[in-house]
C-alpha cells in the first residue's frame, strides 16, 4: 500500500480538499469548527472562510472563490499565537500565528460570540503547546502503521562495521551502555584501542558535560578519522589534562599516514577564549604537541536565530523588489552558511588530501560540531548521500549524538523567547541543499525529500526529532510510542528519488564555497510566495524520458521477438511473404 | 573548403616547426620566441613556454610543449587553444617590473620601456598573462605593439572578415556557395522569406514592401520588409522623410488573435507627429481583422539607455574578473545589486511581459517606439516574440529571430561592439543584454528551448570573431557599401552579387565539427512533435493549431473574469481597508492589471509549447555563471556543476534515439534526414549513451566546455608590485597612459 501522509503541503496554495483528511480526522480529537472566519491572505487579501482545529492541524477552508482556497497546517509550526486588538474599533476580533517555517497567519472574526472566539483561541492555544499544557505531543497518538519500522534504519553497530569498525586501532566501548559516562552521548561509542574505560572516565571529566573525543567516520584507506568532542574544561588558569593529551595523541597514533592532529575549533577565536572565563576553553598548542588547532569563525546559535529572524522579515511576506541583493547581505544568513560550508570543507580537505586525522568541537559539541562532522562526511562518503544513508547520517550525527531538538525547535512549548531555540539543523539542511545544486547528480534524494525533512521537524506528527538526546529517546519510549519520519519516507522513495543519481564510489565532492555559487533556497524560504513558481523541474523531464526510455525499449523487444518468430516459421513454412503487424511511431 | 583549409594549418601551427607562415591568408606580424604564458595560480611550475605571435588576425601562443597540459574539451576551427582574435583584446597592458612602468598600448603608440610582461584583458572575459624574462627585449617589444596595433583597425576593411571572405573570390572559381553557407536559418535578406513569416503568422493584411530596395529610402532599413496593406509604397516614401532616418515602421510580428507588433523611429517634427501617428495607428488597426486598437510603448522613456547598461557591464566585469576573489566575496551580493545588471535585465523581461500582456491579454496591436530603433527595440522585439512564439525557442527559430529583429533591423553591431575601438560611447552589450534575458528564460523553463547556454556563451563569443556578416555591420546597406569598395580596391569580381558572402554566424561547421556541434542541443527539449510522458502514458506534443489556440482561449476568459469584474477588486480593497487598524502589516492588494494578467498565467501549469512568461521576482533572476565565471579557476567546481545533470540527460536521449532509430529499421523505413539536419547516423547528443551507468568524465565541471587553465589567477598577481595597479579599479575603461607611476 501507498501511504499519502497527511503532512504540509509542499507547493502553495494547496489546491483542492483532501478527502484523506476527514479519515484521518476521525482518529483525531473531535475537531472545533468556526465558521465566517476571515483568513488574511498577504498575497490575495482577505479570504471568508472556516476553520477548523483539532489537535493536530488547523484547517482553513474558503469556498467563494474559484479556485477554492486551502490552508492546511499541523500545530507543530506554530510558534507563537497572538491576540492582535481586542473587541475594541468595530468589534472584530483577531488573531496572528507565527509560525516557524517562515511564514506568520492572520485570522479575524466578524463579531462573533464571545465564547466561540475563546475557544479557538483555547483550542490553539492548548493544541499548539501541549508541552505548556501538560499534554502529551502529538506524534504519541498518530500510530499510523507503515510497512516498514523506521526506527530500524539506524543500528549504530551495523553503521560503524560498515566503517570497518572496529579495527586494530579503533574498538567498540559499552561504557556509556547506561550513559553513565556521558548523558548526551549515544550508548555505543568507538574510542581508541589502547585506552582503557577507566581513562576514558577521566578524559571525560576533563571536557565539557563528559563528551570526550569519538570517532565519527575513518577514511576506508588512509585510516584518517573525524573526531568529535567538546570544548576541554581549560579555564582561566589553562587547566591540563594528561589524560585529554595522552587521548588524542592516541588519536594521532591511530592514523599512521600523519604525525599531525587537526583540532578544529568551530567557533570565533574571540568566543573560544571568551568560554574560558566559564571554566571552558580550547586546547593550546603546547600542551597537545603535534597538534594544529584552527579557529573556523562560526558564530553561536543566538546569532544564527537573529539571522533567520532578519531572513525572514526580507523574504515574508514580499521581497522587497529594489533592493533584494543587499537586503539579503544584510542577513548575513548565506555568509553563516558559507562559513558552515568552509569549515566542513576544510575538514574534508585534511582528512582526504592531508590524510590527517581531525578532531572537532566548539563548546558542547551538539550544534556546530554536528554541522561540521555531517557535512564532512557527507562530502567525504558516497554512502551519506543516499537516501538511507543520509538517514543513517542524521540519526548518528545530530540524534544519537544529543543535538538538543527539543530545545531548538521548542516542541509544544509556548515559551517562543526561549534563547535556546535556534536554526542550527535547518542550517544544515541549508547547506545540503547548496551541496546538491552544486552537484545535481550526485545525491540519491531530491530537494522535496529536504523540505519534507524540514517541515517534519516542526509538524510533530514522527517522533525522529523529539526530544534532546538518545537517552531521553530511550526514556520516553519514543521508538516504541511513535512512528518514525523514515517509515512514511521510506514508504514512498519514488517521491523522494532524484532520477539523475549516479553512484559514484569513492567520490569525493569538493563543493567551491564562495558566495558566487551560494544562493538562497528560495523553494524553501519563498515557497508561500504565490508568486513564487517552482523551477520548471529537470528531474520530471528526466523522468519522463526515462519512461519514454522504457517504452521503446519494450517496442523494440515486441519487435526483436516478433522477428525472430517470423524467421522461423517461415523457415517452416518456406515462404518469404512479410506480414508485419502496423506498429505505430510516436515521432 | 576554407574551413577545413584553416584547420589543417592549425594543425600544422601545433608543431612547433611550423613557425612563419600560419595559414594562406592569415599573414604573421611579428613574433617572439621564449616567452612564458602564466597558468599557475601560486607558482610558475605550471606556465607553458612557447612563442607569441600577432598575425592580422589573432594573437596566438605555440606551445613548446608537445604534451601540452592545457586540454580544452571543444576546439574552435578557427582559434587554438591559446589564441585570442584581435578584435577580442579589450585592452592591452605592458608592464616592466623592474622599473615600475606600465602602459595601456593603443594604437600606432610608442613604448619607451622593454616589457617584461603583457597583460591582454579579453572581450569574453578573459585575462591572459605572458612574461618575457627569457625573451629577446625588442622583439617582445615589438610583439606587443604589433597586438596593440593591430587590435584597433582604422577601417573596418582592415577586419580580418574581409580577407577571409576575399579570399575565396581570389584565383580560384567560386564554388557556388550560397550566402546562407548551407544554413537553414532564413536571413530575411529577400522577399521570400518575409512573405513566409508572414504565412506563418497569419498576417493577412500586410505585405511585403520593396521601397527600399537599394536603400534608396533609409540607409539603416533593410531593403525588405513588411508593412501593413493599407499603406501605399508611395506614402511610405512621404513619411519616411519625418522619421528620424527616415526609418519606416517596421512590422515584427502577428499574434494568433490578429494584433500585431510593430517598432518604429520617432519623428523628429512635433508638428507632423500627431497627424503621422495617427495615419500609422489606423493602418495597423485596418490590418487587425477586429480592428483593435494600437498602443505605443515608449521604451526610451522606460527602459535604461545604452550608457547605462554599458556602465553596468563593465561593473559586473569589474565584480566577477577583476577584482580579488577573495575581498570580493565579503560584499558580493550587493556589488552585485550596485553594478545594476541583474535590474537592467529585468527591466527589459518585464517590459516585454507587458507588452506580452497587451498583444496576448488586451489583444491589441502594440508599435515599440524608440528614438532611432535600432537599441532597446531589437532587445524588447525579439523577447516579447520569444515568449509568445515557440517557433522562435527552436535553434532555426532563434537564428531567424536574430536575424529578422537585430541584423535586418539595423542594430550597429560595429558600433556597438565597437570592433573598430574609435569611440568607446559608442559601445554597449546590447546583444549580450538580449542573451542574458533569454538565459534567464531558460534557467526558468529548461525544457523549453531546443538550445543550450553553452550556445549563447558560444554565440556571444562569436562576436568577437570578425568574420560574420552578422556582427561585422551596422546595417544591411554598410555591409553592401564596405562589399563594394573593398571588392573594387582588391579587383574582386562581384558579378551578379551585390555584396560579399560573408558567412553568417549560423553556419557552425565554421567554428565547430558536427560532434561539438552537438553540445547546442538541449536534450530536454520539448519541441514540435517531441513526446512527453504524463502519468505514465507516452503522449506527443504537437502545435496544431488547434492546441495553440486553446491554449490562447483559454487565457482572456480568465483574463476577462480578473478584469473586468471591477467590483471584486473594490469590495475586496474596502475589507482589507477596514481591517486595516488591526493589521498594519497587511499592504493593501492593488494589482496591475499586467500583475493579474502574471499572476493568472503562473496559477496554471505551464505549456512550453505555448506562450512563456519568466518568473520577474528578483529573486528569481540569476547570474549566468557559466557566461560570466567560466574563465574564474576559483570558481570552478571540480566533476560539478548543471553540466553533470546534462551529461545524464543527454545518454538518456541519445539512447531514445537509438531506439527510435531501431524501430524504424525494423519499419522497414529507411530513417529519412529531415533537410538540415545532421545525418541520422549522427547522433544529436554531445554525450552518448553507454551500457553501464558510468560516472560523468573527470573533465565536467561548471566551466564546461570552456577551461578555465591559462588564464591569469588573480591570486598569482596579489603581492607583486603590479597588484596594486591592477586594483586600481579604473584599468579596463581606462585608455590613458599610466606609465611612469612607479608603485
Amino acid at each position: 500500500a501507498t501511504w499519502v501522509c497527511p503532512s504540509l503541503s509542499y507547493l502553495w496554495p494547496t489546491v483542492g480538499y483532501s478527502d484523506q483528511w476527514d479519515d484521518l480526522n476521525k482518529r483525531f480529537s473531535p475537531p472545533l469548527t468556526a465558521k465566517d472566519v476571515t483568513y488574511i491572505c498577504p498575497y490575495i487579501g482577505a479570504l471568508r472562510g472556516t476553520l477548523t482545529v483539532t489537535n493536530y492541524r488547523l484547517f482553513f477552508k474558503c469556498t467563494d472563490r474559484e479556485p477554492v482556497f486551502v490552508l492546511d497546517l499541523p500545530l507543530g509550526v506554530v510558534s507563537r499565537v497572538e491576540k492582535i486588538g481586542g473587541a475594541s474599533s468595530r468589534g472584530e476580533v483577531s488573531y496572528g500565528l507565527v509560525c516557524k517555517d517562515i511564514r506568520n497567519l492572520r485570522f479575524a472574526h466578524k463579531q462573533m460570540e464571545d465564547s466561540l472566539r475563546k475557544s479557538i483561541f483555547e483550542v490553539l492555544m492548548k493544541f499548539a503547546f501541549p508541552v505548556s499544557n501538560g499534554l502529551p505531543i502529538f506524534a504519541f497518538e498518530y500510530g499510523q502503521v507503515y510497512p516498514e519500522n523506521g526506527w530500524k534504519v539506524y543500528d549504530a553497530q551495523a553503521e560503524y562495521k560498515r566503517q570497518g569498525l572496529p579495527n586494530e586501532s579503533w574498538r567498540i566501548t559499552k561504557v556509556n551502555d547506561h550513559y553513565e559516562l556521558c548523558d548526551t552521548y549515544p550508548s555505543t561509542l568507538v574510542v581508541p584501542v589502547n585506552i582503557s574505560d577507566e581513562e576514558l572516565k577521566r578524559v571525560a571529566a576533563f571536557r565539557a558535560k563528559g563528551r570526550i573525543p569519538v570517532l565519527s567516520w575513518i577514511h576506508p584507506e588512509s585510516q584518517a578519522t573525524v573526531t568529535r568532542c567538546s570544548q576541554p574544561m581549560v579555564g582561566v588558569n589553562g587547566k591540563r589534562s594528561k589524560d585529554d593529551e595522552k587521548y588524542l595523541q592516541a588519536i594521532m597514533d591511530a592514523n599512521a599516514q600523519s604525525h599531525k592532529l587537526f583540532i578544529f575549533d568551530a567557533r570565533p577565536s574571540v568566543n573560544a577564549a571568551a568560554n574560558k572565563m566559564k571554566g571552558g576553553g580550547y586546547e593550546s598548542e603546547d600542551a597537545y604537541q603535534n597538534a594544529e588547532l584552527v579557529f573556523l569563525d562560526i558564530h553561536n546559535i543566538h546569532v544564527m536565530r537573529e539571522s533567520l529572524r532578519k531572513l525572514k522579515e526580507v523574504v515574508y511576506p514580499n521581497i522587497e523588489e529594489s533592493h533584494w541583493l543587499s537586503n539579503l547581505e544584510s542577513t548575513h544568513w548565506l555568509e553563516h552558511i558559507k562559513l558552515i560550508l568552509a569549515g566542513a570543507l576544510r575538514i574534508a580537505d585534511k582528512v582526504e588530501s592531508g590524510k590527517t586525522s581531525v578532531v572537532v568541537h566548539c563548546s558542547d559539541g551538539w550544534d556546530r560540531t554536528a554541522q561540521l562532522t555531517s557535512l564532512a562526511m557527507l562530502m567525504l562518503d558516497g554512502h551519506y548521500r543516499t537516501i538511507r544513508g543520509f538517514q543513517v547520517l542524521l540519526e548518528k550525527e545530530w540524534l544519537s549524538f544529543g543535538h538538543r531538538f527539543q530545545l531548538r525547535i521548542g516542541h509544544g512549548d509556548k515559551n517562543h523567547t526561549d534563547a535556546d531555540r535556534s536554526p542550527v539543523f535547518l542550517q544544515f539542511i541549508d547547506c545540503v541543499w547548496q551541496m546538491t545544486r552544486q552537484f545535481p547528480a550526485a545525491f540519491e534524494f531530491n530537494e522535496y525529500f529536504l523540505v519534507t525533512t524540514l517541515d517534519h521537524l516542526y509538524s510533530c506528527l514522527f517522533g525522529t526529532f523529539l526530544c534532546n538526546s538518545e537517552q531521553q529517546r530511550v526514556k520516553e519510549e519514543v521508538p516504541k510510542k511513535t512512528v518514525s519520519l523514515w517509515a512514511y519516507i521510506n514508504s514512498q522513495l519514488e517521491e523522494f528519488t532524484n532520477p539523475l543519481y549516479v553512484n559514484y564510489s569513492n567520490h569525493v565532492l569538493f563543493p567551491v564555497v564562495s558566495m558566487r555559487h551560494l544562493e538562497l533556497w528560495v523553494g524553501y524560504y519563498i515557497r508561500w510566495n504565490p508568486r513564487m513558481r517552482p523551477q520548471e523541474p529537470v528531474h520530471q523531464r528526466y523522468k519522463e524520458l526515462l519512461a519514454k526510455r522504457a517504452e521503446l525499449q519494450k517496442r523494440v523487444e515486441e519487435l526483436q521477438r516478433e522477428v525472430t518468430n517470423r524467421s522461423a516459421s517461415s523457415e517452416r513454412a518456406g515462404s518469404p511473404t512479410r506480414s508485419i503487424t502496423p506498429v505505430q511511431t510516436f515521432v | 573548403t576554407l574551413a577545413i583549409m584553416i584547420m589543417i594549418s592549425r594543425e600544422k601551427k601545433l608543431n612547433p616547426s611550423v613557425t612563419k607562415k600560419v595559414m594562406g591568408i592569415e599573414i604573421v606580424v611579428n613574433e617572439v620566441n621564449f616567452v612564458r604564458k602564466c597558468i599557475g595560480a601560486d607558482s610558475s611550475q605550471d606556465d607553458l613556454w612557447g612563442k607569441l605571435i600577432c598575425t592580422n588576425f589573432k594573437v596566438s601562443f605555440i606551445t613548446h610543449d608537445a604534451l601540452c597540459k592545457q586540454r580544452f574539451q571543444v576546439a574552435n576551427r578557427l582559434l587554438g587553444e591559446h589564441d585570442v582574435p584581435l578584435a577580442c583584446v579589450e585592452q592591452v597592458v605592458t608592464v616592466n617590473d623592474a622599473k615600475g612602468k606600465q602602459k595601456v598600448l593603443g594604437s600606432n603608440q610608442k613604448l619607451k620601456f622593454n616589457p617584461t610582461e603583457l597583460i591582454l584583458y579579453c572581450k569574453d572575459f578573459r585575462i591572459i598573462r605572458f612574461r618575457f624574462d627569457e625573451a629577446g627585449p625588442e622583439s617582445a617589444k615589438k610583439v606587443c605593439l604589433a597586438i596593440a596595433h593591430y587590435s584597433h583597425p582604422a577601417d573596418p576593411q582592415l577586419l580580418f572578415g574581409f580577407e577571409y571572405v576575399g579570399k575565396q573570390y581570389y584565383g580560384k572559381r567560386m564554388n557556388g556557395m550560397d550566402p546562407g553557407g548551407g544554413v537553414q536559418t532564413p536571413l530575411f535578406d529577400r522577399p521570400s522569406e518575409w512573405d513566409r513569416e508572414i504565412k506563418r503568422t497569419g498576417a493577412a493584411e500586410w505585405r511585403v514592401c520593396s521601397v527600399n530596395e537599394g536603400y534608396t529610402v533609409s540607409p539603416s532599413l533593410p531593403e525588405y520588409f513588411v508593412v501593413p496593406v493599407s499603406l501605399a509604397d508611395q506614402d511610405l516614401k512621404q513619411y519616411s522623410c519625418f522619421f528620424t532616418t527616415h526609418r519606416i515602421p517596421l512590422w515584427c510580428w502577428n499574434h494568433p488573435n490578429g494584433s500585431a507588433l510593430v517598432r518604429m523611429a520617432s519623428i523628429a517634427d512635433p508638428l507632423q507627429q500627431r497627424k503621422l501617428d495617427q495615419r500609422i495607428c489606423s493602418a495597423i488597426t485596418k490590418s487587425h481583422p477586429q480592428r483593435s486598437d494600437v498602443i505605443k510603448s515608449d521604451l526610451d522613456k522606460n527602459l535604461p539607455n545604452i550608457q547605462d547598461i554599458q556602465a553596468a557591464f563593465g561593473k559586473v566585469r569589474q565584480i566577477c574578473v577583476i577584482e580579488p576573489f577573495e575581498e570580493s566575496e565579503e560584499k558580493w551580493l550587493s556589488s552585485m545589486e550596485s553594478s545594476r545588471w541583474l535590474e537592467y535585465v529585468r527591466a527589459f523581461l518585464k517590459h516585454s511581459a507587458e507588452v506580452v500582456y497587451l498583444l496576448e491579454g488586451k489583444h491589441v496591436s502594440v508599435i515599440l517606439q524608440e528614438e532611432e530603433d535600432r537599441d532597446l527595440g531589437c532587445v524588447v522585439s525579439s523577447l516579447v516574440q520569444l515568449m509568445l512564439d515557440p517557433h522562435f525557442r527552436s535553434l532555426i527559430g532563434f537564428q531567424s529571430l536574430v536575424q529578422k529583429e537585430w541584423v535586418m533591423a539595423g542594430h550597429r553591431f560595429l558600433d556597438r561592439c565597437n570592433h573598430l575601438k574609435k569611440n568607446d560611447k559608442d559601445e554597449c552589450p546590447l546583444f549580450f543584454l538580449f542573451l542574458d534575458c533569454v538565459w534567464q528564460i531558460m534557467n526558468q523553463y529548461p525544457a523549453a528551448f531546443e538550445f543550450t547556454d553553452t550556445y549563447l556563451t558560444v554565440l556571444s563569443d562569436s562576436m568577437w570573431i570578425p568574420l560574420f556578416s552578422t556582427f561585422l555591420f551596422n546595417c544591411p546597406q554598410q555591409r553592401t557599401e564596405n562589399s563594394i569598395d573593398f571588392a573594387k580596391s582588391k579587383c574582386i569580381p562581384l558579378g551578379e552579387e551585390k555584396a560579399l558572402r560573408f558567412p553568417p554566424v549560423w553556419d557552425w561547421s565554421q567554428q565547430f565539427t558536427l560532434k561539438d556541434q552537438a553540445l547546442f542541443n538541449n536534450p530536454m527539449y520539448v519541441g514540435k512533435g517531441a513526446t512527453c510522458v504524463q502519468n505514465g502514458a507516452v503522449k506527443s506534443f504537437r502545435r496544431t493549431k488547434k492546441n495553440y489556440s486553446s491554449t490562447l482561449r483559454g487565457m482572456p476568459t480568465s483574463l476577462r473574469n480578473g478584469l473586468m469584474d471591477g467590483d471584486t477588486l473594490t469590495r475586496r480593497s474596502s475589507l482589507v481597508l477596514r481591517l486595516r487598524p488591526d493589521f498594519s502589516q497587511i499592504r493593501e492588494v492593488v494589482e496591475s492589471p499586467t500583475e493579474r494578467f502574471l499572476r493568472d498565467w503562473f496559477s496554471r501549469p505551464a505549456d512550453l509549447q505555448g506562450m512563456l512568461l519568466p518568473q520577474l521576482l528578483p529573486s528569481h533572476l540569476a547570474l549566468w555563471r557559466l557566461y560570466f565565471l567560466r574563465w574564474v579557476p576559483e570558481a570552478r567546481i571540480p566533476k560539478g556543476g548543471p553540466v553533470t545533470a546534462y551529461h545524464k540527460l543527454s545518454q538518456v536521449a541519445d539512447e531514445i534515439e537509438m531506439l527510435q532509430n531501431k524501430l524504424r529499421q525494423y519499419k522497414g523505413v529507411t530513417p529519412v534526414s529531415s533537410p538540415g539536419a545532421p545525418p541520422s547516423d549522427h547522433s544529436r547528443m554531445y554525450f552518448k549513451a553507454s551500457s553501464t551507468s558510468e560516472p560523468s568524465p573527470e573533465y565536467l565541471s561548471s566551466s564546461f566546455p570552456f577551461s578555465p587553465v591559462g588564464n591569469m589567477c588573480r591570486r598569482s598577481i596579489l603581492g607583486t608590485p603590479l597588484s596594486k595597479f591592477l586594483n586600481g579599479a579604473k584599468i579596463w575603461l581606462s585608455t590613458e597612459t599610466l606609465a611612469n607611476e612607479s608603485v
